[in-house]
């Protein structure tokens, strides 16, 4: 299954992304939860306050479905 | 001078005298503006045996180099003073639309001393400067006054103003603007309070004179085009900073029951999805800003009349939320108008009522102190209740005026093991017991706890939450970039979240202003600041520095008794060795005196002088100070 998984700040040094300056294109079997999917990238979750997902707050035990594009929130503190 | 008002007023509210002089353009190349105007000149001016409630105290109004410009984004005013909470350097501003307004109408700065012999509020409207009576004000709510303000000089004015908490006193009072927007931190509402100044109203219709316009818009327009289809930006604009919640949550940082816990089971029903959901009446913007976090909500509470206001932010979720243990998001809404309102911070003031609630849970404040009233976790009734003794100084409302740290003095008992405050002021919404670079932030911190000037949670996680091995250079680092932003009168979202760089900001001033400037000029401004602020703080409160970056006990010596976090705590020696560290790294001696090596390479060599005369200079460093002081986080390879 392919996702797509999109972030910027510091959270995009850690994705990697290969699709645009923000989008990683990522290849996992079965239907991993994100927690999963993050563990698998090396991304360590604690770096990610949530996930975004047509419109919605998603938590890290969602699971993306085929195609999902998901943007990853970093936490940031005080404008 | 090219990206500056151009005028920097000085006011002697005890003899109405209101002089104008062109703002110095060395003030303006050495300092760049707001935080950088304070620290200069509270350091010059304010004798050092002044109080900080008493006319020798300055009550400053600050813009800087980037406000009212198209750089993103540049809306943010200043408030300075020296503290009442920390008897020390005092900066903190707001967004909004008044700094720009100041700018407009010709202004970079306003310095004012004095006592104003009857309550009064500062009007401007271009070139026409006046004090003018605020009798008819004095006693009304902040939120409230602004919209009669409004109606009394015209929808196109921008007004801050204080409430009864500042009118009274109360060292955690803050100012507002643009129905919540808030200056909130180092308690500058109390001190412009003590000046009698009730508002400040400013209508401003010139331009600012831009270097080279052009170049400055078309960068402005890049990052335009660039950020808002940036993947960050549209969970910003319908959270804003609220979203927080949950991941604070899942990380044992949330403060739940003044800091004894750093989970709140509850979490769900008072985070940013219930906020948007239960609460959003609509987005609302800063100044020339494009991503509209701040929410502006109602709070609907059966047998209490709805409220309308901004936020609640994560800050006051936590503070007010977390830490008095609400349940209800209506209720953390509500309490959030209730502060506002009143004029206190709602940081402060959240952490003083949760700190209030200990001691009650304790038995060391009870109902015979509370006018028969109870003060309970999570209750909003108790809440309101105890924040209007505290706003009247009513009872013992008048012990916790002074803030966690100022009651426990009074109150003994070992309360000040639980105040979680540095210097005088309560800690942001971080518990800090896993994340040992947000204690050494917080305690090391020029103005007091606040993570504004050093958020490390991410730090932590990075480089290991149980070390603090390669902590110290990366706190030092960010106190030097994050409050860079205060001295821009800039925005941190931007860059913190929408990958705006620092170096961008730069090539805008130089735009702006026609300096020839970079980024490690301004990183140099800020290091001064720091280290000025630094010495400031021994000459006032009698070093030597090391006596003043104390952690609360809780923070060092008591795990965390569950969630995410238990058993987690940093320890004594942990924590003393993160100050060796950092005082090493700072070029700052093992006492925490900064040295004249340092003060001197940063070109304020006057502050080692003085430093000398006191006996507080810091010891020379075998083998010199280190060259480069701080360093940005490597993260670990993958």
């Amino acid at each position: 299954m392919v996702i797509y998984l999109r972030s910027g700040g510091k959270l995009r040094d850690r994705l990697k992304p290969d699709v645009d300056i923000y989008t990683r294109k990522v290849e996992v079997e079965g239907t991993p939860t994100l927690k999963e999917i993050l563990e698998q990238l090396g991304i360590p979750d604690g770096l990610v306050a949530f996930a975004f997902a047509d419109g919605k707050v998603r938590r890290l035990n969602y699971r993306p479905a085929e195609g999902d594009v998901v943007t990853l929130q970093p936490p940031v503190s005080g404008g | 001078m090219d990206g500056f008002g151009g005028t920097t007023l000085r006011i002697n509210l005890s003899t109405e005298e209101i002089e104008r002089t062109p703002t110095d353009p060395e003030l303006a190349r050495n300092w760049l503006g707001a935080r950088g105007f304070v620290s200069k000149i509270l350091y010059d001016e304010v004798p050092r045996d002044a109080d900080p409630m008493g006319p020798d105290n300055r009550f400053i109004v600050t813009t800087g180099v980037l406000t009212g410009s198209f750089c993103p984004v540049g809306s943010k005013v200043g408030f300075g003073c020296i503290s009442p909470a920390t008897n020390g350097h005092a900066d903190s501003s707001m967004g909004g639309h008044l700094g720009p307004e100041l700018r407009y109408a010709g202004y970079d700065l306003i310095v004012m001393e004095g006592i104003a012999a009857r309550p009064s509020y500062l009007y401007i409207d271009d070139d026409t400067v006046e004090l003018r009576p605020a009798g008819d004000y004095w006693g009304m709510g902040s939120l409230e006054l602004e919209e009669r303000m409004k109606k009394d000089l015209g929808e196109d004015f921008q007004i801050a103003t204080i409430g009864p908490s500042g009118e009274n006193g109360i060292v955690f009072s803050c100012i507002t603007h643009d129905f919540g927007r808030q200056a909130g931190r180092c308690g500058v509402g109390a001190v412009m309070g003590s000046k009698k100044l009730k508002a400040i109203a400013v209508r401003g219709t010139k331009s600012l004179p831009a270097h080279d316009l052009e170049s400055h818009w078309n960068l402005t327009y890049d990052i335009l085009q660039r950020t808002k289809t940036h993947p960050n930006m549209a969970p910003w604009q319908k959270y804003g900073t609220a979203f927080f919640v949950g991941w604070s949550n899942e990380r044992g940082c949330f403060p739940t029951k003044n800091f004894q816990e750093t989970y709140h089971k509850d979490w769900e029903k008072i985070d940013g999805e219930r906020l948007v959901e239960d609460c959003l009446v609509s987005d609302k913007a800063c100044f020339g800003c494009w991503m509209n976090c701040g929410k502006y909500t109602r709070a609907r509470i059966p047998g209490k009349p709805d409220t309308y206001q901004e936020g609640p932010e994560y800050e006051t979720i936590a503070l007010v939320g977390g830490s008095c243990a609400f349940t209800d998001i209506n209720h953390v809404a509500y309490a959030n108008y209730l502060l506002d309102n009143i004029g206190m911070d709602t940081m402060s003031g959240g952490s003083t009522v949760a700190f209030a609630m200990e001691c009650y849970q304790r038995g060391i404040i009870t109902k015979d102190d509370l006018e028969g009233h109870e003060l309970r976790w999570g209750n909003i009734d108790d809440f309101e209740h105890f924040v209007g003794m505290i706003a009247e100084r009513r009872g013992v409302g008048d012990t916790f005026a002074l803030g966690t740290k100022g009651a426990a003095e009074i109150l003994g008992q070992g309360t000040i093991a639980f105040a979680s405050q540095a210097k005088g002021m309560e800690f942001s919404g971080y518990d800090t017991r896993w994340y040992p670079a947000q204690l050494l932030s917080y305690c090391t911190c020029d103005i007091g706890a606040h993570h504004s000037k050093s958020w490390t949670i991410t730090t932590d996680i990075e480089l290991g939450r149980d070390t603090i091995e390669g902590k110290a250079p990366v706190v030092i680092y960010l106190q030097h970039i994050r409050p860079l932003f205060d001295t821009w009168s800039c925005c941190r979202l931007f860059w913190g979240e929408l990958d705006v760089t620092p170096e961008e900001h730069v090539e805008s001033i130089r735009y702006l202003t026609g300096w020839d400037i970079t980024l490690d000029e301004c990183m140099r401004v800020s290091e001064r600041v720091w280290n000025l602020n630094r010495a400031h703080y021994i000459e006032r409160n009698g070093g030597p520095g090391r006596r003043f970056d104390v952690a609360p006990a809780r923070h060092l010596d008591e795990p965390i008794p569950d969630g995410p976090a238990e058993g987690k705590v940093v320890g004594r020696e942990n924590f003393e060795a993160m100050l060796d560290d950092y005082y090493a790294n700072r070029g700052w001696d093992r006492n925490g005196n900064p040295t004249r090596e340092v003060l001197e390479d940063l070109g304020i060599g006057y502050a080692a002088d003085n430093l000398e005369k006191l006996g507080h200079l810091g010891e020379p460093i075998p083998g010199g100070i280190p060259k480069v002081r701080g360093q940005k986080l490597k993260p670990k390879a993958m």
